[in-house]
């Protein structure tokens, strides 16, 4: 039995909770934020499952965790992360900026010295996406392109780290190069209904967690697609597919002497996704659910490259994020 | 003001076609892909 940690209590933090506590194997779920007073709306809101706790940048972390869940904004999550690490407390995170993911991954020896885990990128994508990748990867005898996109923002601070990613740089891995795409260009991406068909962009969002998790793919690309913003929409024209959130991952490769390919996709809503996501990985780092994986050495990794995605896609399943595989003509 | 009156009708009736043609460019985007989704089941997950 153990005691997580939610620190960031947004729409993905609340999730993340509700998940933790509906877990058989935690037994103590503390719900964190800056104010006392929002930690106890929303433990009240979970029926006070959870246990409310302030938690500045400077307050120490509480004793005997066995593992935090972070969904704080990206440009803070490496300091709580640097926190976690040097306290030896497995540390979950759905921060989506790529610097920050990067940053999460730098901890590594950090890690490794402390004798505990920090998994990046436990979100809709980076994170399920990563896995329905291995997924996919798994289904072929060789893969030589994967192609992960996403569509859909969980709340505010989501929204604008998307709108982020989209003004920065795109990238993309191309035969064993980390390449900066100028050119953006928007694609068609058809995600299961009724998300449907929707321009994604081209970024550099979890480009590198993709490339590590699957080495053997010559090209990786992710693609993000950001809903509109409107304060009105006229009668007839409402977007059913807007409130959404969606993945899509396609691996190109071989099985036998034959081209293929393996197309997945999730529907959900964002903040649902996410916070399941990121509460089944901090369950397991508790070692609440061993059944997704064994425990990895300790250090840095994406979540793509430490769970077994049969395992983990199954988890998900059983709390209602269910995959959908593609079945008919993909045009590459 | 006949030349004013007649650019003012020919912009009435540009803005109006535009207005048809963008409504009627926002129906359904035809399929590249022939097929469906199917839910991953239990055999999926062995």
């Amino acid at each position: 039995m153990s005691t997580v940690l939610v620190v960031g209590l947004g729409e993905v933090g609340v999730r993340t909770a509700r998940q933790l506590i509906d877990t058989p194997g935690v037994d103590r779920v503390l719900v964190a934020a800056r104010h006392l007073e929002h930690a106890r709306e929303v433990a009240a809101a979970l029926h006070d499952g959870a246990e409310p706790l302030q938690l500045g940048r400077d307050d120490p972390l509480p004793p005997d965790l066995g593992a935090i869940a972070s969904a704080v904004p990206s440009d803070v999550d490496p300091a709580l992360a640097r926190r976690a690490v040097a306290a030896g407390i497995p540390y979950a995170s759905c921060a989506d900026r790529d610097a920050s993911l990067g940053a999460l991954l730098a901890l590594d020896a950090d890690a490794r010295a402390r004798g505990t885990r920090v998994v990046a990128g436990c979100g809709l994508a980076p994170g399920l996406a990563d896995v329905l990748a291995r997924h996919a990867v798994g289904a072929l005898d060789s893969v030589d392109e994967l192609h992960v996109a996403r569509w859909g923002i969980a709340g505010p601070e989501s929204a604008s780290e998307a709108r982020r990613a989209q003004r920065e740089d795109a990238q993309e891995w191309r035969d064993g190069a980390l390449v900066h795409d100028k050119h953006r260009h928007a694609q068609l991406i058809w995600y299961p209904d009724p998300v449907g068909a929707r321009e994604c962009e081209l970024v550099a969002t979890g480009v590198g967690l993709l490339v590590a998790a699957n080495p053997g793919a010559g090209r990786v690309t992710a693609r993000l697609g950001v809903p509109p913003t409107r304060r009105f929409t006229p009668p007839g024209r409402r977007d059913p597919g807007a409130a959404w959130g969606a993945v899509r991952v396609e691996a190109w490769g071989w099985r036998g002497t034959a081209r293929t390919s393996v197309v997945y996709g999730v529907i959900e809503r964002t903040a649902i996704a996410a916070g399941t996501v990121l509460g089944v990985t901090a369950a397991w780092l508790s070692d609440a659910l061993p059944e997704i994986a064994a425990a990895p050495e300790p250090g840095a990794y994406g979540l793509g490259a430490v769970v077994d995605p049969v395992a983990f896609l199954a988890e998900l399943a059983r709390r209602g994020v269910k995959a959908a595989a593609f079945e008919g003509v993909a045009v590459a | 003001m006949k030349a004013f009156q007649r650019g003012l009708l020919v912009a009435a009736i540009a803005a109006a076609v535009s207005v048809v043609v963008r409504v009627r460019s926002k129906g359904p985007v035809p399929p590249t892909t022939g097929g469906g989704w199917r839910e991953l089941q239990g055999p999926d997950f062995r």
